[in-house]
């Protein structure tokens, strides 16, 4: 029986970033000491135009043209998002219509702060195994909002990851996956609300570290396997220094993580940030390598991924539209064009 | 802004759905129940190339107020590579670096919104080709 | 006197400009019993009126034909005409239509706009983009300017057209505004003014393209029995030719960016119904809303060879009496732009040049006449031909 896993990948980041150091100067605060302190150089910014649904086609598009399969197999499509812009009305049926997979799918819309994208994976790895779809895509895209002046205006970013899973053509297999859930008042936005609060050094320890830690050690408890079996390794980046220090607690190598801290140029992309970065592992993964994803969702919740990388790796690296290409399309904005763009001035 | 309009204009904006004669082989855009040329309605739906070079193209700084929040904007003609021309945005690049040949391909992009409760229409825009 | 021909009998006009204080219906009403006096006829002979007019959703103008004829106190039939930025010239050639075909002896046309009542921009932005493909092209982030200079550039490119060709449409244009009372603007703009400003959509200047503003304007048209019975001994315009043509809607369907074909098509049409040449005209009403609308329509109409139109302007070829004399009224651009008012006041121009009232705007000769009215980027053109003609009794 052939196993389920992904079949396919794209990603999507703006092309406008703003510097650390350019926030840091509105503020009058000292930018060497922020970016020390979170290893954010800059963020990614969406263009005025932009926002989740469009992010979140661009992404799938990417994922489908480096497939190359019928969009008509595809049968469900979940987008997880804390910044759909309809509060009601899917962002998933804007992605169905503009792939040209209308209409034989289910679609839904799903928030669960940060990792509302790898639960839209396990959905689909949970309908694909089941035989219940042929083909899932589960997609994470953030355009993130943050109050300025908070020190979330450092890294709020945006971007987007999509993930076609099901079982032929499996470019990396599904090993094992494992979910911690608890309630956790550490980062919450109310209905209405434009920016989310948060709990400050609340969100540390007991929110980020407690849940991805835990997950990752019993996901590797399940699956018998050490961080010494695994090539890459990739975490939610809230900014670069928890995902380090995660890795270094777990006994994950700086080389294991290293390819997939994409937040050091981005920022948070939130829904898509350990999306984006399994994405890049993959641009760089070669067949037998093993791969560990453990997201963090405030709120709380972990999802962790274990995955063995397969010969069909090999035909569908070369695609042109990868996390580097985006990375590097850049272009650097001052903080009135930022504040401009993400329609801040009412 | 008109929820029947937007729905019935989806393929076109997000897609780029033209249509193509099956008798006299006739591609145009948008979208019509016969053959613009042959007047055939033997047609079938056609999906333009995502492809194209900016004919001619200009800045926007005025605009209704739906579309404001894009301004200033730049507006070309496009050529795709199966010769459908079509209007179009030219977003993600510099105004002065724009030149008339310049190869660019489709995105899905916002084109406007009706205020904070309306409906938000998307649609084709062109980046350029790197 | 042949039974089909056809006169235009009075005419009259408004101020164009901003009238905050009166009604769309006022204004047309104020330029219907002044072109009804200037053809010293009683009302009561009118026997239809055609309004044309663009914008119909709001500030009451969808019902100003109506209102119009309730407050002259007549009870006549009334057809509203919509053509864009045409409506004026569309009304005429209906009214026209009319009496050719022999059912009416008499009919009135009114031009009426009033959008000084939209003080947000964004509202005029959203009705010009009626008069381009809607869906298309405004929809898509296009605008009616942005569209007019794609043409520019497109001319520029071809012909070596120049950014000071260009500005000397609207200098010319304002130089002979000076001298129209009726105009919002009577007064000149240096050329440099036009150069050295802010550019709105590149290379169109902020101070290239005609104002939308608020004005109605009216014409009589009669039969040559009518006349007969009606008038005395006068000189009188005779409508010689007419011409309509359209084009695709949108610019990006077009096989070319720098003629409108449905100005040299409408042109032709008109020319041979009056059995004459481009060369045989004297004075002429173009489309100038912007500048490139002129070079294309002296292009287009004939008067030049294609190309060359940037470079008659910069000879001079185009001032009043020179080879032709275009827009000796001030154009769209002097006299201000209410839509559907405009294609009237164009003819009511060549009414007084033809009949040698046009005063210190007088051209020297003024046998014939013409008058060219674009809706949007010429998607329709309307070609009026006219000659003068002297009847006695």
């Amino acid at each position: 029986m052939s196993k389920v896993g992904i079949v396919s990948y794209g990603s999507y980041i703006p092309k406008y970033r703003i510097k650390t150091e350019e926030i840091a100067k509105v503020w009058e605060e000292d930018s060497k000491e922020i970016v020390n302190q979170l290893q954010v150089n800059s963020k990614s910014v969406p263009g005025p135009d932009e926002d989740v649904i469009t992010m979140s086609v661009e992404s799938a598009r990417n994922a489908i043209n480096r497939w190359g399969g019928n969009v008509k197999d595809i049968g469900a499509i979940y987008v997880g998002s804390e910044s759909h812009p309809y509060a009601v009305k899917p962002t998933a049926t804007f992605v169905a219509a503009a792939l040209d997979a209308e209409e034989s799918l289910t679609a839904a819309d799903l928030e669960f702060a940060c990792k509302a994208g790898t639960a839209g994976m396990q959905m689909c790895f949970g309908l694909a195994k089941s035989d219940m779809i042929e083909y899932g895509l589960a997609i994470g895209a953030d355009s993130s909002q943050a109050r300025p002046r908070d020190p979330l205006e450092y890294t709020a970013g945006a971007g987007s990851a999509a993930f076609l899973i099901g079982k032929k053509r499996v470019i990396a297999e599904l090993e094992g996956t494992y979910s911690l859930t608890t309630d956790m008042p550490d980062f919450w936005r109310r209905e209405g609300a434009i920016y989310p609060s948060h709990g400050n050094r609340f969100t540390g320890s007991p929110a980020y570290f407690k849940h991805v830690i835990e997950a990752s050690k019993k996901l590797m408890e399940q699956l018998g396997s050490r961080p010494s079996d695994y090539k890459y390794v990739t975490f939610h980046q809230p900014n670069t220094k928890f995902p380090l220090s995660a890795a270094r607690m777990l006994g994950f190598s700086k080389e294991q993580i290293d390819l997939s801290l994409v937040c050091k140029e981005i920022g948070n992309a939130y829904s898509a940030s350990s999306m984006i970065g399994l994405a890049n592992i993959l641009n760089y993964s070669s067949p037998g390598d093993r791969i560990f994803v453990t997201s963090y969702g405030s709120g709380a919740g972990s999802d962790a991924f274990s995955f063995l990388v397969t010969d069909m790796i090999e035909e569908v690296k070369s695609y042109p539209l990868n996390v580097d290409y985006y990375v590097n399309r850049k272009k650097y904005i001052d903080y009135g064009v930022y504040v401009r763009f993400k329609g801040v001035l009412r | 802004m008109e929820p029947p309009k937007i729905w019935r204009e989806k393929r076109q904006r997000y897609l780029g759905i033209g249509v193509k004669c099956l008798d006299c082989d006739y591609k145009a855009f948008p979208l019509t129940s016969f053959c613009p040329s042959c007047g055939s309605g033997n047609v079938q739906e056609y999906k333009l190339a995502e492809k194209g070079r900016i004919i001619q193209f200009t800045q926007v700084n005025q605009t209704s107020n739906d579309m404001m929040a894009n301004v200033p904007y730049a507006i070309g003609i496009i050529e795709l590579e199966d010769g459908i021309k079509v209007t179009g945005q030219i977003v993600d690049i510099d105004y002065s670096l724009i030149e008339i040949g310049m190869p660019v391909r489709m995105v899905l992009r916002v084109l406007s919104k009706d205020g904070t409760e309306g409906l938000i229409k998307y649609g084709f825009k062109f980046i350029p080709v790197d | 006197m042949n039974n089909e021909d056809v006169f235009i009998i009075g005419h009259g006009m408004t101020k164009f400009g901003e009238h905050f204080d009166k009604s769309p219906s006022s204004l047309a009403s104020q330029a219907l019993m002044e072109t009804v006096t200037n053809a010293q006829l009683e009302k009561e002979l009118i026997q239809s009126i055609f309004f044309g007019s663009l914008v119909t959703n709001t500030n009451s103008q969808a019902s100003v034909g109506a209102s119009c004829i309730r407050e002259c106190n007549l009870s006549i039939p009334l057809t509203r005409i919509e053509a864009g930025t045409a409506s004026g010239a569309a009304a005429f050639q209906q009214a026209f239509q009319g009496i050719r075909s022999g059912l009416f002896d008499c009919i009135a046309v009114v031009g009426v706009e009033k959008l000084s009542d939209f003080v947000n921009s964004s509202t005029i932005e959203k009705i010009l983009g009626t008069t381009i493909d809607y869906s298309w092209e405004f929809e898509m982030g296009a605008t009616l300017t942005s569209l007019y200079a794609l043409l520019t550039k497109a001319h520029m490119k071809e012909y070596q057209t120049t950014l000071e060709q260009l500005a000397l449409v609207p200098e010319k244009n304002h130089r002979n505004g000076v001298n129209n009372k009726n105009a919002q603007f009577q007064k000149e703009i240096p050329l440099e003014r036009f150069l050295s400003a802010k550019r709105i959509s590149e290379p169109i200047g902020r101070f290239d393209p005609a104002t939308h503003c608020d004005g109605a304007s009216a014409l009589i048209l009669a039969s040559s029995e009518f006349v007969s019975n009606n008038l005395k001994s006068n000189d009188l315009t005779e409508v010689l030719g007419l011409g309509h043509a359209s084009d695709h809607l949108a610019l990006h369907h077009r096989e070319s960016l720098t003629a409108l074909s449905a100005t040299q098509i409408a042109a032709k049409n008109a020319y041979d119904m009056a059995g004459i040449s481009s060369a045989d005209i004297n004075v002429a009403e173009v489309h100038d809303s912007y500048p490139i609308g002129e070079i294309l329509a002296i292009e287009d109409l004939g008067f030049f060879p294609k190309g060359e139109g940037g470079l008659a302007v910069e000879e001079g070829k185009t001032k009043i009496n020179s080879e032709v004399s275009i827009n000796t009224s001030g154009g769209l651009k002097s006299r201000g732009d209410p839509f559907g008012a405009t294609g009237i006041a164009q003819i009511i121009e060549i009414v007084e040049q033809l009949t040698g009232q046009a005063d210190k705007r007088q051209v020297d000769d003024h046998n014939f006449g013409l008058t060219q009215n674009v809706l949007g980027t010429g998607a329709m053109a309307y070609v009026n031909v006219f000659g003068k003609k002297e009847v006695k009794k």
